[in-house]
């Protein structure tokens, strides 16, 4: 196990937020099963009040939890410098067999949490609080998968080897069988990237007929396609070099943390997109609706724009493409 | 108009140091009305007023304001509601002491965001109809206890809330002053005004324009005349 400062710290938080989250799920559980807004009965004043509490403890346990993803890249990145082999935090993810889960389980886990704010939101502006029960049962789900990534999180800082040799990104993000994506490059690029551009594209056309639904689909099909392009193309234009395709290396230094910028782009761009259909379903608020339709839309093309400047500065400078 | 149905408030520090500040309460007041709420300190006036403007919630029963649940109504939506509705004097004015008078007068103005002009013509009808206007630029900590509770009558007003609720309004002025605030009231109530006055003053228990007085108790009305 490696104890280093900002291994600790995310520990000690997680200990710390579940704790609360504790609380909040035990709030969450008596709210479930007595809830009843039409009654005037100390039990339900009560509950309303519990409520107010059990929401803001869980709003800033999930606020702090979402800040602690982009922690949680950096502390990867960091331990890269202690563990053999590894040159970025792809190779801290592949130290242990549970790395790579606990990052996609972290990565499904701050979009729920988002959603969680958002319902939330959405009923606090409403008198008669008509989620509260729902948010709460939504709250239990999150509770359990809040609590699994805790475990993994504990079990990937414990299982951590620093004396085991580890395969760097150049590996991993390569046609070599130890590859996480080895499969991908024996497909053309070209058919990534064009589909990754159409269906840009599309999110406006089913922007301009308000069709949430399809944009939500489309933005699910973005974010894949964001992902893959990012390593199977656009890496290779910010790192300048047509071999190396690690989707971590973006987050050091060297490339000005640029990595930190583009995950967040791409990551509240869908969120946005995904809150589109969200609305559509539960809420049936149109003002909301198109207003996350034009936060997405903005922020998807933002994206676009970044990656794709890469490549343009590219071409600008040496005259040829990779 | 104002409704108070079953309505209990305990205050409960702990399992085994509850106090039952009101119990059961039940209460109807007719829009226009004014309603003097009589008893002795403790007796659970105040608690009634808090629960009215929504200051404070029930632990059971409702209180129900222009057909608006007003004790299920979460916090930003009380204030909302406060904000348009309620007028409130408190017994020790709760003026902000270093502001000058029409600032402390504007103050329930801010949220509502205004332009100026609507909010000046408002802050000088105010001070007129309560006749402040010569202290206007005056520090509110620097005034006597009488032009303090002018201050906070017309803060009370700005919003033009068809609801008056007022804490004890007389308890730190002398008898002159108690006159002239009852006459404020008399005025408001000639404007169509709802209002609520909790107070041991005897000097409004023999008022013609009361409509009601009814005597708190320990927490339960003892008596409505």
């Amino acid at each position: 196990m490696i104890l280093s400062p900002e291994v600790l710290t995310l520990l000690i938080l997680d200990v710390i937020l579940s704790f609360f989250s504790i609380i909040a799920f035990v709030i969450s559980l008596k709210i479930v099963f007595k809830w009843n807004f039409n009654s005037t009965s100390k039990t339900q004043y009560n509950l309303e009040k519990q409520s107010f509490l059990g929401a803001t403890v869980i709003k800033y346990i999930l606020y702090l939890k979402i800040l602690l993803f982009i922690f949680f890249i950096f502390t990867l990145d960091k331990l890269s410098n202690v563990i053999n082999g590894a040159m970025c935090a792809a190779g801290v993810v592949d130290a242990t067999s549970y790395g790579i889960y606990l990052l996609l389980f972290k990565i499904l886990n701050i979009y729920l949490f988002g959603f969680w704010l958002i319902v939330h939101n959405y009923d606090l502006k409403h008198e008669k609080l008509p989620f509260t029960k729902q948010k709460f049962i939504f709250f239990i789900f999150i509770f359990i998968l809040f609590i699994c990534e805790t475990v993994l999180e504990f079990t990937m800082f414990y299982s951590l080897d620093i004396e085991k040799l580890v395969s760097c990104c150049g590996t991993l993000y390569s046609t070599s069988q130890d590859s996480y994506v080895s499969n991908l490059f024996k497909l053309n690029q070209n058919y990534f990237l064009i589909s990754f551009y159409i269906v840009f594209l599309l999110q406006f056309i089913f922007y301009y007929i308000k069709n949430s639904y399809l944009y939500t689909i489309f933005n699910l099909l973005f974010l894949l396609l964001a992902i893959i392009t990012l390593i199977l193309f656009f890496s290779t234009y910010i790192y300048e070099i047509p071999t190396h395709n690690c989707p971590f290396c973006i987050l050091q230094k060297e490339y000005d943390y640029i990595g930190y910028l583009i995950y967040i782009t791409l990551f509240s761009g869908t969120f946005f997109g995904f809150c589109v259909g969200l609305y559509s379903l539960y809420f049936e608020n149109r003002d909301l609706s198109l207003k996350f339709f034009k936060l997405s839309l903005i922020i998807n093309s933002f994206y676009i724009l970044l990656v794709s400047y890469f490549v343009g500065s590219y071409y600008i400078k040496f005259g040829v493409f990779l | 108009m104002i409704e108070l149905k079953n309505l209990t408030k305990i205050y409960e520090l702990n399992k085994n140091n509850k106090t039952i500040a009101i119990e059961n309460i039940n209460l109807s007041i007719k829009k226009g009305e004014l309603i003097v709420l009589k008893g002795a300190s403790g007796s659970g006036k105040s608690t009634i007023l808090s629960l009215i403007a929504g200051l404070s919630k029930p632990s059971s029963g409702e209180v129900i304001v222009n057909n608006k649940q007003v004790s299920k109504l979460p916090d930003n939506f009380a204030s909302e509601f406060r904000q348009k509705y309620i007028g409130f004097i408190f017994q020790k004015y709760n003026l902000i002491p270093n502001l000058s008078v029409q600032n402390n007068i504007l103050l329930p103005l801010v949220p509502k965001n205004l332009e100026n002009k609507i909010a000046n013509e408002l802050l000088e009808k105010v001070m007129h109809d309560f006749k402040i206007s010569h202290k206007k630029d005056e520090i509110v900590k620097n005034l006597s206890g009488g032009e303090q509770q002018r201050v906070a009558i017309a803060r009370s007003q700005i919003n033009n809330p068809e609801i008056v609720i007022a804490d004890e309004p007389t308890a730190n002025l002398d008898k002159e002053l108690s006159e002239h605030f009852i006459n404020i009231l008399k005025q408001l109530k000639e404007k169509g005004k709802t209002i609520i006055v909790a107070t041991h003053d005897p000097l409004f228990f023999h008022l013609d324009f009361v409509d009601s007085i009814i005597e708190i108790s320990k927490g339960e009305i003892k008596s409505d005349t």
